[in-house]
């Protein structure tokens, strides 16, 4: 059951449009991410659903009231910003039990209720503490705490974890997912790292320029990019300028190499087409697939549990990553090396961008 | 000691006796009111006098009320050109200046021309002349309670914070009072002392609407005694440096910097 609506959502700052022809239907309880580039209007968007920002065209439905131009303290959203926003006059305790004494809350369910955001964050003894005696992730899971302890029907988080570190990073992550999930709340997450919106999305909306380019799960986004944009932003790639050959056998022609994808393509004999490798599926020796293709090996990036080689095979370089292992070889610059792939890791995409 | 710094401290030392050569002067002066010894008399005579309490105490009261009706009027001032409208922000700036430009005696000769004939007659009586007053008074510390309130606002990110307090269900009402003046006090008790300390030396406004103030009353004394202005000025320099002290212990260690403000980088 679709419980947020965006319809033809525009924005305009003055001569600018930041955001275009933005529809997405989210289903309750569903945890959607908006990624994309600075400038994409991932942001915008978000904050036009909060209410910080009118749309100029378009309407936002939340349950089955249209939201369009009620002011964020109406809405009844959640919401976590980049940079925590605790209210430093605050102790931990007052930040969580904010929203419930604006309300009217009785003292009592307050103290109740912040007492289980506590513990819902992990951080059980900290309501008397002030944010400034707080680490960065602790302040962010009681930024977080806050924003779920008045119940809203939609929890926003606008690049929650860009100002952590990296290890910070990867646990908060977890415990978002692991306290949405618990909770069941829809929720609606923007990033610009891919690897976040791939490890914690039922579903990721990627945009550029305003625009959206793709909606689907991180399986599909990955790996059935629908365009240009969403295929090179999305995970490292390949690409292959060949022509078609044989369009029903899905042949294509690779500087005269003949390239197998296994099954038909639906464009002309003739036409010039990308096709879009994904490194993890090109490996060395000839006997992964019909493909084959030589180069001399220009780089060797041992990265730990990935080996990173850069192949130049004439008119372009491929990027392959091969798993590690303890028995591993590992090639040398200058050496001349076979890889090959089988026709499914193919994916084709004309030249204007649409794939197949 | 390297060369370096006892150059530093022979510039400090300089710089120390330069301003406290005339002070010292000034106290000892101010200690010699009985003949050939030194003794605090000029201060006794000086507090005894009913005039020094009365003066000093409307001074006083008409400090507070500056400092609360500047309060009233910067603090939604700022907090709104910070918010809504950053582009009015110099132009804001600029007319918080203006009082630095336009000179207290034209500032006072304006506000009588204006105000002592009908429709808008207040020169006339005590209460509507120290309305006058206290209106000259906000003027004159504007530059110092705006900068004093705008900076306050720059240290905290008032736009997050407003829109943290908004999804939160706040009005504006709550979110001026529990978010925004919580989180100036060091700000604005930093501006307060200053019109503190401005209202109490303050001379031109004072004499001009002919108001009982601490300003008029020194300088009254200063035509008739010699000992005792030297003895008040002594007692104004210290309450001066106390204010400026406590705008020091305020703003150091467990206030608006080192506390909330822990956001990231």
């Amino acid at each position: 059951m679709t419980f947020l609506e965006l319809t033809n959502i525009r924005k305009d700052f003055g001569p600018v449009t930041a955001v275009d022809a933005f529809n997405l239907q989210v289903t309750g309880g569903e945890f959607i991410s908006f990624l994309g580039p600075s400038g994409c209007g991932k942001t915008t968007t978000l904050r036009m659903i909060a209410g910080f920002e009118k749309p100029t065209a378009g309407q936002i439905k939340i349950g089955n009231n249209d939201v369009t131009f009620a002011p964020p303290n109406q809405r009844n959203i959640g919401m976590v910003f980049q940079s925590y926003a605790l209210f430093p006059n605050m102790t931990v305790a007052g930040n969580i039990g904010f929203g419930l004494k604006i309300a009217g809350t009785p003292q009592n369910d307050i103290k109740q209720r912040v007492d289980e955001m506590l513990a819902l964050i992990h951080l059980p003894n900290f309501g008397d503490r002030y944010p400034y005696q707080l680490s960065g992730g602790q302040q962010q899971r009681v930024a977080l705490a806050r924003a779920l302890a008045i119940r809203p029907q939609l929890l926003l988080l606008d690049e929650p974890l860009s100002a952590l570190d990296a290890k910070i990073r990867l646990e908060l992550r977890s415990e978002i997912r692991r306290i949405q999930q618990e909770l069941g709340i829809t929720t609606i997450y923007v990033t610009h790292d891919q690897e976040e919106a791939l490890s914690l999305s039922d579903r990721i909306v990627v945009m550029n320029k305003g625009k959206v380019e793709q909606v689907g799960t991180p399986f599909e986004i990955y790996n059935y990019p629908q365009t240009q944009f969403v295929a090179s932003f999305v995970g490292m790639l390949n690409q292959l300028h060949c022509t078609v050959a044989n369009a029903a056998q899905g042949v294509l022609l690779y500087q005269n190499q003949p390239i197998n994808t296994g099954a038909a393509l639906a464009y002309a004999d003739g036409t010039a087409v990308n096709v879009l490798l994904r490194p993890e599926e090109l490996h060395f020796g000839n006997g992964h697939g019909d493909n084959q293709l030589t180069g001399r090996i220009e780089t060797v990036s041992f990265l730990g549990a990935t080996v990173r080689v850069q192949l130049n095979i004439g008119d372009t370089t491929l990027t392959m990553d091969v798993q590690n292992e303890r028995q591993l070889e590992l090639p040398r610059a200058g050496q001349t090396q076979v890889v090959s792939f089988p026709p499914h890791a193919c994916w084709v995409m004309s030249h204007n961008g649409s794939g197949q | 000691m390297k060369k370096g710094s006892l150059w530093s401290w022979f510039w400090v030392a300089l710089g120390a006796i330069y301003l406290l050569l005339p002070l010292t002067g000034t106290f000892i002066f101010s200690l010699r009111a009985k003949k050939d010894t030194l003794s605090f008399v000029a201060y006794q005579n000086a507090f005894s006098d009913p005039k020094f309490l009365e003066s000093f105490g409307f001074s006083v009261l008409m400090a507070l009320l500056t400092i609360i009706v500047s309060l009233l009027i910067t603090v939604p001032t700022a907090y709104w050109v910070q918010l809504r409208l950053p582009r009015l922000r110099p132009v804001v700036e600029l007319l918080t200046l203006l009082p630095f430009v336009i000179p207290a005696v034209v500032l006072v000769f304006g506000l009588i021309r204006i105000y002592s004939r009908p429709p808008l007659a207040l020169t006339g009586s005590s209460f509507t002349s120290n309305i006058l007053l206290i209106a000259g008074y906000t003027v004159l510390s504007l530059p110092y309670m705006y900068r004093a309130v705008d900076n306050g606002l720059r240290t905290i990110d008032i736009r997050t914070l407003t829109e943290a307090a908004q999804s939160l269900g706040a009005g504006w009402p709550t979110i001026i009072l529990q978010v925004i003046f919580p989180n100036l006090r060091g700000a604005l008790l930093s501006g307060a002392f200053l019109t503190f300390a401005i209202v109490i030396g303050e001379l031109v406004l004072a004499a001009f609407l002919a108001r009982p103030a601490f300003g008029p009353y020194l300088a009254l004394l200063g035509q008739n005694r010699a000992y005792e202005p030297a003895a008040l000025a002594i007692v104004s320099f210290a309450l001066t440096w106390a204010c400026v002290g406590l705008i020091q212990f305020l703003g150091r260690g467990k206030t608006d910097r080192d506390r909330g403000l822990a956001g990231p980088g």
